[in-house]
């Protein structure tokens, strides 16, 4: 898998110092995991305004919860979770705002989500992925950012996500047919 | 990579045979970056930092309340110990009539009041 990958035993004291009260290990911590983290929440959302928003949580969360974290999976894991967790909870939270207000919820989520944009220069590929991804299924979405965007196995996705290897499998095929399906289109 | 390039090797990528590895690398080769913003570790450390001064603050608020409970209550004993003797001294015993200012010489004027006789 491509991850930030680190020694554990170094994770582990960065967590323990953290703990302790030692902000500039959390420091560490965000500043060797935001790029996972944006990959996921971004990748999920889209280049929306609340993506960093979202990015901010997950590490807020995570800070919280440290106590709870025991060593025996890998940091990348532990924060993987909460950021599919918190982005999942998001696109759900916006899918009942959205449908609140019109029937067609869904198309003016997306159009919300590429609206818009920030600084940094979108070349074409990033393009395709992106409206390829927002205009997915989210439950194919969580899938397909697993496995282009973090390079996730499908036994790792399984793992993070909670499911079932079956279950992965077959949301991957499902997702390969919609994708194509919207890639046609685009 | 032209868009129908991108497109079949997105469409690929998803074959359950397909090593993500290679696909998040061609990918990252096609510029195809995320990150947040250059303050963001600065946004979360502030974050949690002013939460942590706010339960502070709010943690001294406590402290100080529970050290003058202690004084006011210290003060409250004291005081009625001090009663106590006083009434002890005046009085001579610590009964309920003498808590009330009454010795038992009082209990006939009462009745002679309320009777009239």
């Amino acid at each position: 898998m491509i991850k930030e990958s680190y020694n554990v035993t170094e994770e582990n004291e960065l967590v323990k110092a953290s703990l302790d009260g030692d902000n500039k290990a959390f420091g560490e911590i965000i500043t060797r995991y935001r790029k996972m983290v944006a990959r996921t929440v971004r990748g999920m959302l889209g280049d929306s305004v609340f993506a960093e928003d979202i990015g901010q949580e997950v590490f807020i969360k995570l800070y919280y919860s440290l106590s709870e974290f025991r060593g025996e999976a890998k940091l990348s894991t532990y924060i993987q979770k909460i950021a599919v967790n918190l982005t999942l909870n998001e696109i759900k939270r916006r899918k009942r705002f959205f449908s609140m207000f019109s029937q067609k919820g869904n198309n003016e989520m997306h159009e919300f989500e590429v609206a818009d944009h920030d600084t940094e220069e979108r070349n074409e590929a990033s393009e395709i992925v992106n409206k390829a991804l927002t205009a997915m299924d989210p439950k194919f979405r969580v899938i397909v950012t697993m496995r282009m965007l973090q390079g996730y196995s499908t036994k790792e996705t399984a793992e993070i996500l909670g499911l079932p290897l079956g279950t992965v499998l077959s949301r991957l095929s499902r997702a390969q047919e919609q994708l194509r399906n919207i890639l046609e289109k685009l | 990579m032209n868009p129908s390039e991108i497109k079949k090797m997105l469409i690929s990528s998803m074959n359950a045979d397909a090593d993500p590895i290679e696909v998040f690398r061609r990918l990252k080769d096609e510029g195809i970056s995320y990150d947040f913003s250059k303050s963001f570790g600065d946004k979360v450390l502030d974050k949690l930092f002013s939460a942590g001064l706010t339960i502070n603050s709010e943690m001294e608020f406590v402290k100080s309340m529970n050290f003058a409970f202690y004084r006011i209550a210290l003060t409250g004993a004291a005081a009625i110990l001090v009663l106590l003797i006083s009434i002890f001294l005046m009085e001579g015993s610590l009964s309920f009539n003498s808590f009330l200012g009454l010795s038992d010489s009082y209990n006939e004027s009462i009745v002679c009041l309320l009777t009239g006789n």
